[in-house]
């Protein structure tokens, strides 16, 4: 004869309902604390998805670079660059590399056509560069291998670049100096753009403008004529996979320490790896904001129990008169436990809508990206519940444990 | 039959470090469908041993029969049981629960006895519509005088059909009119054959009866003859 569960729901509902100021005064730990778990998650959602949409936008997790190594002390000797020859013979080791590409840089290179100049950063590079940086051609064509090969003098502008010389008009075709060289523009690359987070100042609202102020040449042509004794130091492989990457990583690493005599005079990065080390930190601050998100909800957890217990002493008729009718002390065990739960659960309903509610808010304010989930409903209703269930069991039990005789004796 | 057959009950209360005796050796015997009075002045462990006989409470020592059922060696749990189904209660204060409609709380026990909604609605109606108050289902215990809540707690009381009828004071509260009214259901459920127990402190109540347990001091002293 116990009474069934959705009698107990019904009884705490109209409960609820009875107390409707006191009931929601209780839930304020519960809601600020659901508030705080949904703006943590959204804000972790976020971060995560902005980050990889960041690296994806510089090539994506599949991408391995070789850098020189600032932290390498130079005075112990050693030249931080490749040959042509190193680069394919290193090459030729990696036949599992999806695209490889060496870059050699001219930092502030003018480039100029009739009263135009401009100052740009020009890259040396080769055809697999496309592959490598993810990033297609917009009009014309990118270096092939045989403008390596013959050294020609062929350039590719960024977009930024093509606008600031010819507007709207066709660059293809067209001539343009850089230093005493000629070039013709063979293409024009995509223009990047990804939406500034976190309000950076002064990058404007496109995090990857930079990108789009860059100029490409063959390789050959900038070591031979641009920059004669420009050095190679740079390098970026893209392999099969993400998990690949971090195989190949440290297999180049290996390659590339062999090359150098066991000189760190390279770097050798992964994309998935460092992103991987991004995410640890993410992992941290949520952790951080979970154990603030804990405390409030321990604390309206206390509040909750006492504000129970204190109802309980009110109800201790009440309490008398079920018992003398016929309830167990299991029945009235159940009848508080589930009032309890019913009411941080209704905590947390409104927690989550008032979450729902100031995530943009809080999105706007740090100026970040918050990104909203299913999973953190779930998480919310559960944890709320979790609460309810935790801190509803000593009022319970202490409901459940009165005598009768001098519960109906209380006034 | 004896409905209630106690022997040598004793209950004793530790009141900090002295022991009381509230009840002091009980032998007694109460037939189905009689009309009982347990009458003594305050203090004298009548209140007491309605617990014992209600299965509220449990003796410290001694035996209790209930319906030939030795329910002084029952768990807690077969003791709501028991509650539930052989027992009605009637207190002084009504015992009314507030914030609950008439309807509501006659059909409270019918929900610790785990029938469905739609049954114990049409059985507190009915029984509500027995002592008059059929028209006022809907109104809470405060929208009532006090002879029209005593007759909710009785038809809370006898709404499962119980084996007796506990009434501890059940006219203290009320008016000699109300009192009058209320004591009239007692007789009427009595002549329908049901055993009724009251305990009153008052010669005149009493003596509505069919026979009056005098008890003093915890002891029986008159009126366990007949059996």
């Amino acid at each position: 004869m116990a009474i069934p569960i959705a009698e107990s729901l019904k009884l705490g509902l109209s409960d609820i309902m009875m107390r409707k100021v006191r009931s929601v005064v209780t839930v304020i730990g519960i809601i600020l604390g659901v508030m705080c778990i949904m703006v943590v998650l959204a804000i972790v959602n976020g971060m995560n998805k902005s980050t990889i949409s960041w690296m994806e936008e510089r090539g994506g997790l599949n991408k391995i670079e070789v850098e020189q190594n600032w932290q390498y002390d130079f005075s112990k000797g050693g030249d931080p660059s490749f040959t042509l020859k190193e680069i394919r013979y290193l090459q030729s080791l990696i036949p599992e590399a999806e695209a490889f590409n060496p870059t050699v840089q001219e930092w502030e290179a003018v480039i100029n056509k009739d009263d135009i100049r401009y100052s740009t950063s020009l890259r040396g590079v080769m055809p697999d560069f496309v592959k490598v940086e993810q990033w297609n051609i917009d009009k014309g064509r990118f270096i092939k291998d045989l403008d390596i090969d013959l050294y020609s003098n062929v350039i590719v502008l960024g977009s930024t670049v093509a606008k600031e010389f010819f507007g709207n008009n066709d660059p293809l075709g067209q001539t343009i100096s850089v230093g005493n060289q000629q070039f013709i523009i063979v293409g024009v690359m995509e223009k990047r753009f990804m939406q500034t987070q976190g309000g950076q100042i002064g990058m404007g609202d496109n995090a990857l403008e930079y990108m789009n102020r860059r100029c490409f040449i063959p390789i050959s042509t900038m070591i031979s004529k641009v920059n004669p004794g420009g050095k190679i130091s740079s390098l970026d492989i893209r392999a099969k996979s993400p998990e690949a990457a971090k195989e190949l990583r440290r297999k180049v690493e290996n390659i590339v320490l062999n090359l150098k005599n066991g000189k760190r005079l390279f770097q050798v990065t992964s994309a998935k790896e460092q992103l991987d080390t991004m995410q640890a930190n993410v992992k941290v601050m949520e952790a951080i904001f979970f154990l603030i998100a804990v405390i409030s909800l321990l604390v309206g957890g206390i509040v909750i129990m006492n504000i129970m217990l204190a109802s309980i002493r009110e109800r201790t008729r009440e309490i008398g008169v079920r018992i003398a009718v016929g309830a167990r002390r299991r029945d009235i065990f159940i009848q508080f436990l589930v009032q309890t739960i019913l009411i941080t659960a209704l905590g947390g309903v409104l927690g989550i809508l008032l979450g729902f509610a100031i995530l943009k808010q809080v999105g706007n304010y740090l100026q970040i990206e918050v990104v909203a989930s299913v999973q953190m409903i779930w998480v919310s209703l559960l944890v709320s519940i979790g609460v309810g269930l935790i801190f509803g069991v000593v009022p319970a039990v202490r409901a459940a444990r009165l005598d009768p005789v001098v519960a109906l004796r209380e006034e | 039959m004896d409905i209630i057959r106690t022997e040598n009950i004793v209950k004793d209360y530790i009141l900090g470090k002295i022991k009381v005796r509230a009840l002091n050796g009980i032998d007694l015997q109460i037939q189905k469908s009689e009309f009982v009075a347990i009458m003594g002045p305050s203090g004298s462990g009548k209140s007491t041993l309605m617990h014992i006989i209600g299965c509220l409470d449990r003796a410290t020592e001694g035996t209790y029969y209930l319906d030939d059922v030795l329910v002084s060696k029952m768990p807690q749990s077969s003791l709501a049981a028991i509650r539930n189904r052989k027992i009605g209660f009637v207190f002084q204060s009504f015992n009314l629960l507030p914030h609950l409609n008439i309807l509501k709380n006659v059909e409270l026990p019918l929900m610790y006895g785990g029938l469905s909604h739609r049954k114990r609605l049409a059985r507190a109606k009915e029984v509500l519509q027995s002592v008059g108050l059929g028209d006022r289902l809907k109104h809470k215990p405060g929208e009532l005088s006090g002879g029209e809540r005593q007759r909710v707690a009785i038809a809370r009381a006898i709404v499962n059909d119980p084996s007796i009828l506990l009434a501890d004071e059940p006219t203290g509260n009320l008016d000699s009119q109300s009192g009058g009214d209320i004591l009239e259901i007692f007789k009427d459920l009595h002549s329908q054959g049901n055993t009724v127990i009251m305990v009153t402190h008052d010669q005149a109540i009493a003596s509505r009866a069919q026979r009056i347990i005098k008890i003093i001091d915890g002891k029986i002293v008159d009126g366990n003859s007949d059996s």
